[in-house]
């Protein structure tokens, strides 16, 4: 004795049909979006991770813009203070010059006058700036930071000694300025004090060797602080192939986390095609089979 | 001693007996693809015997009743089945609608427009006097408003949809429930007056296999072959031919809509069936997401709004709010604004006052907001991609429950289809015994029809 099958096959077919058109749909869908999971409840894991990984990649973007900016900046500031290391350099062979005790007083006036020259160029580049914010005046970024007295010669300082830090990336901050004050005003070597100094000698005609010997020491001593500017450029470019590197790796994890193997993806679709072809031929025949009434005549 | 007369009502009793066969076997062709039918056995009995002169004879057959073939228990087991699908069904159906609100496989939902705000506030700690940069940081952070306002919203409306899916659903159980009654009681009139009660069973059955399909039912036998329904929490649903109607009516704190039986809220103890997927929907799992929403909204408003309000402003002023100071957590999502639109009012520069432009120090405060676990413990990122998991979690545990589920119910409906299905050939089968049967028994009162005549001849 047999158990007694259920006589209705077409639910039993029916379904068969149904999973495997599911499953043409659900390749069809990854080959579409290039992804194997294409919502949350699909690889609910995946999708979160994918959250994190979607998130340090915006902010991997964003720290690469900021280090475009940033680099722009820098070299604007190092530019500059290049060209101020040549005016510099360029007063001291005036000063030199200067020292010459066979100089008569006009030819020391003319190099006073070239010096004065040199101080205003100074100024000027001093109080450079980059998309509208001074580049040396520490944080007071909206003023200009220095003035000359026309009287005197002296330059004043109105910005302030403040540096900023910033992020070149997560937790990694770095100086991003370095105040006019200590850069051009330094105890240690004043840039604009020497060169007042050396006008007022030139146009004395007293103690002009010391005041060469000054431009020289505030040289060097901008020479300095000029490091600065070159190994910001450096951590600049460094953090920016950390950055490049990381924004590879994420690209690489999300595409091992919902990305779709097309090869794989494809060989399923072929598979559910066959399934649904011969799971529709095998309902085509069973539902067509004949029954003993077709023989009762 | 026989009879010719005996012999011919035998023949005739057979004719009967098989023609009643053959109807039944014609019905059970007949309703082959009728959903619900349960294939009928025409049950045929000797007649009693005749004792005549110490002779026992006997006296042919008789149809005594038409039976329909059933197991009630798999169809109780089925009925449980079916309401647990109805229940994982409608749940996937509202959790989908939902997680198309969270798809972050197609770059739908918060993690854009936050990482968006944050990387804002990135550009803004390496230009913090640009008023470019400034702005970026209000129209961003207008977006994750927005986002935030906009995802509740959709949520908010989900629930309100499946608000009136439940109600919908109430009334299809009650409309059940009358239908049950009626039956329930043709059941019982056939039963009792000795009838087939199985064509009515069946229509029953398949009430109650629809009405299972909506909430939990249990059954109970009261008898008579009545059935008692109540659902799973003991509410009952079907007494006798009586139904008693579920109805709902608004609660005073949600609006939404509770259901009660016999003045009892029953809301939270339906257990089966598509209502208890859509009340579960409505008030756990949207509540719980909107919940999630608002705890990030108010904790990252709150939390950004401080920072801003530590540092100094553009115009030198100390920091005030930068979104819309919310005064509770329930809700935030939906009343999140930002509250500045002057770009100057940014606070990223940091102490002593009155601050400088150039200054970044609550800028880079304010920035590190981001990798900081201040929501409820984490960071906002992390906190949002857990919503993320639990939101398709959730579905995809129900998915593998409906595809488990589904595979134990196709095989009960197998088993039930094996007992209760009709099989075209068996019918053939029995059709032509039958017909043979038949033609027998009209072959025997032809034949006695003239053995009478012989008979009869005989006196002329």
């Amino acid at each position: 004795m047999t158990v007694r099958l259920n006589p209705d096959l077409l639910p039993n077919l029916l379904i068969s049909i149904q999973q495997s058109k599911m499953n043409e749909a659900t390749a069809t869908n990854q080959m579409a979006s290039g992804r194997s999971v294409n919502q949350p409840s699909e690889d609910p894991a995946a999708t979160a991770a994918l959250v994190r990984n979607h998130d340090q990649s915006a902010q991997d973007e964003q720290f690469l813009k900021n280090l475009n900016n940033l680099r722009g900046r820098f070299q604007v500031a190092d530019s500059t203070m290049s060209n101020i290391v040549q005016v510099m350099t360029r007063a001291v062979t005036l000063g030199t010059e200067g020292a010459n005790g066979t100089l008569s007083s006009t030819d020391r006036q003319a190099l006073a006058g070239e010096v004065l020259g040199l101080l205003k160029q100074t100024l000027g580049l001093a109080n450079a700036s980059y998309q509208g914010a001074f580049l040396f005046g520490g944080t007071a970024v909206n003023s200009q930071p220095f003035t000359l007295d026309p009287a005197t010669n002296a330059v004043t300082y109105s910005g302030n000694s403040k540096t900023t830090s910033i992020q070149l990336t997560t937790g990694n901050f770095t100086n991003a300025n370095v105040p006019g004050d200590q850069l051009f005003l330094n105890s240690s070597g004043s840039v604009f004090g020497s060169l007042q100094n050396l006008y007022s000698a030139l146009v004395s005609g007293n103690n002009v060797d010391t005041a060469v010997t000054e431009v020289s020491s505030a040289l060097k001593q901008l020479g300095t602080q000029r490091v600065f500017y070159g190994n910001v450029l450096n951590q600049i470019n460094l953090s920016e192939s950390f950055l490049n590197q990381d924004k590879v790796n994420l690209g690489e994890q999300e595409n091992g986390l919902v990305g779709a193997d097309l090869a794989a993806v494809v060989a399923n679709y072929s598979q559910a095609e066959v399934a649904n072809q011969a799971t529709i031929s095998a309902a085509g025949r069973i539902l067509g089979q004949k029954t003993l009434l077709d023989y009762m005549v | 001693m026989g009879s010719l007369s005996a012999s011919l009502n035998i023949a005739l009793q057979s004719m009967l007996a098989e023609q009643g066969a053959i109807e039944t076997t014609s019905n059970n062709i007949a309703n082959a693809n009728t959903p619900g039918y349960s294939r009928q056995r025409p049950d045929l009995e000797e007649m009693p015997p005749v004792k005549l002169g110490g002779i026992t004879l006997g006296a042919g057959v008789q149809m005594t009743q038409v039976s329909s073939l059933r197991d009630k228990v798999l169809e109780l087991r089925i009925d449980q089945e079916t309401q647990q699908q109805g229940q994982l069904n409608s749940f996937i159906s509202g959790g989908q609608q939902v997680q198309v609100l969270f798809n972050e496989t197609s770059g739908t939902g918060l993690q854009a427009p936050l990482s968006n705000f944050f990387n804002s506030l990135s550009e803004l700690s390496t230009n913090p006097s640009d008023l470019t940069t400034r702005q970026n940081v209000i129209t961003a952070a207008q977006n994750l408003a927005n986002a935030f306002n906009q995802t509740s919203t959709n949520l908010a409306t989900l629930q309100r949809n499946t608000d009136l899916a439940a109600q919908q659903s109430v009334t299809q159980i009650n409309s059940l429930i009358t239908q049950i009654a009626q039956v329930n009681q043709q059941v019982v009139a056939a039963t009792t007056t000795g009838g087939n009660a199985g064509p009515f069973e069946d229509q029953r059955q398949q009430l109650i296999g629809k009405l299972s399909n909506y909430i939990d039912v249990a059954e109970v036998d009261a008898g008579n072959n009545s059935l008692t329904l109540t659902t799973a929490g003991g509410s009952a649903l079907v007494v006798g031919g009586q139904s008693f109607a579920l109805t709902t009516n608004a609660d005073p704190v949600t609006g939404f809509q509770n259901v009660y039986s016999n003045g009892n809220n029953i809301t939270s103890k339906i257990m089966g069936g598509e209502l208890a997927g859509q009340v579960q929907i409505r008030d756990q799992e949207i509540p719980g997401i909107q919940n999630s929403l608002d705890a990030l909204a108010f904790q990252l408003s709150t939390a950004v709004n401080q920072q801003n309000q530590a540092g100094f402003d553009l115009n030198g002023s100390a920091g005030g709010n930068i979104f819309n100071a919310l005064a509770q957590q329930g809700g935030a999502a939906a009343s999140l604004r930002v509250s500045i639109t002057d770009p100057g009012k940014i606070a990223a520069s940091g102490g002593p006052a009155p601050g400088t432009p150039g200054d970044n120090t609550n800028a880079n405060a304010l920035l590190a907001l981001q990798n900081q676990n201040f929501i409820s413990g984490l960071t906002p990122t992390n906190f949002y991609s857990n919503l993320v998991f639990k939101i398709g979690n959730d579905i995809s545990s129900a998915e593998t429950n409906q595809s488990s589920g589904g595979q134990v119910l196709l095989q009960l409906q197998n088993l039930q289809g094996g007992i209760s299905g009709v099989d075209i050939n068996e019918e053939a089968a029995n059709l032509m015994r039958f017909q043979n049967a038949y033609q027998a028994s009209a072959q025997v009162s032809s034949i006695i029809n003239r053995l009478m005549d012989v008979t009869m001849n005989m006196m002329g």
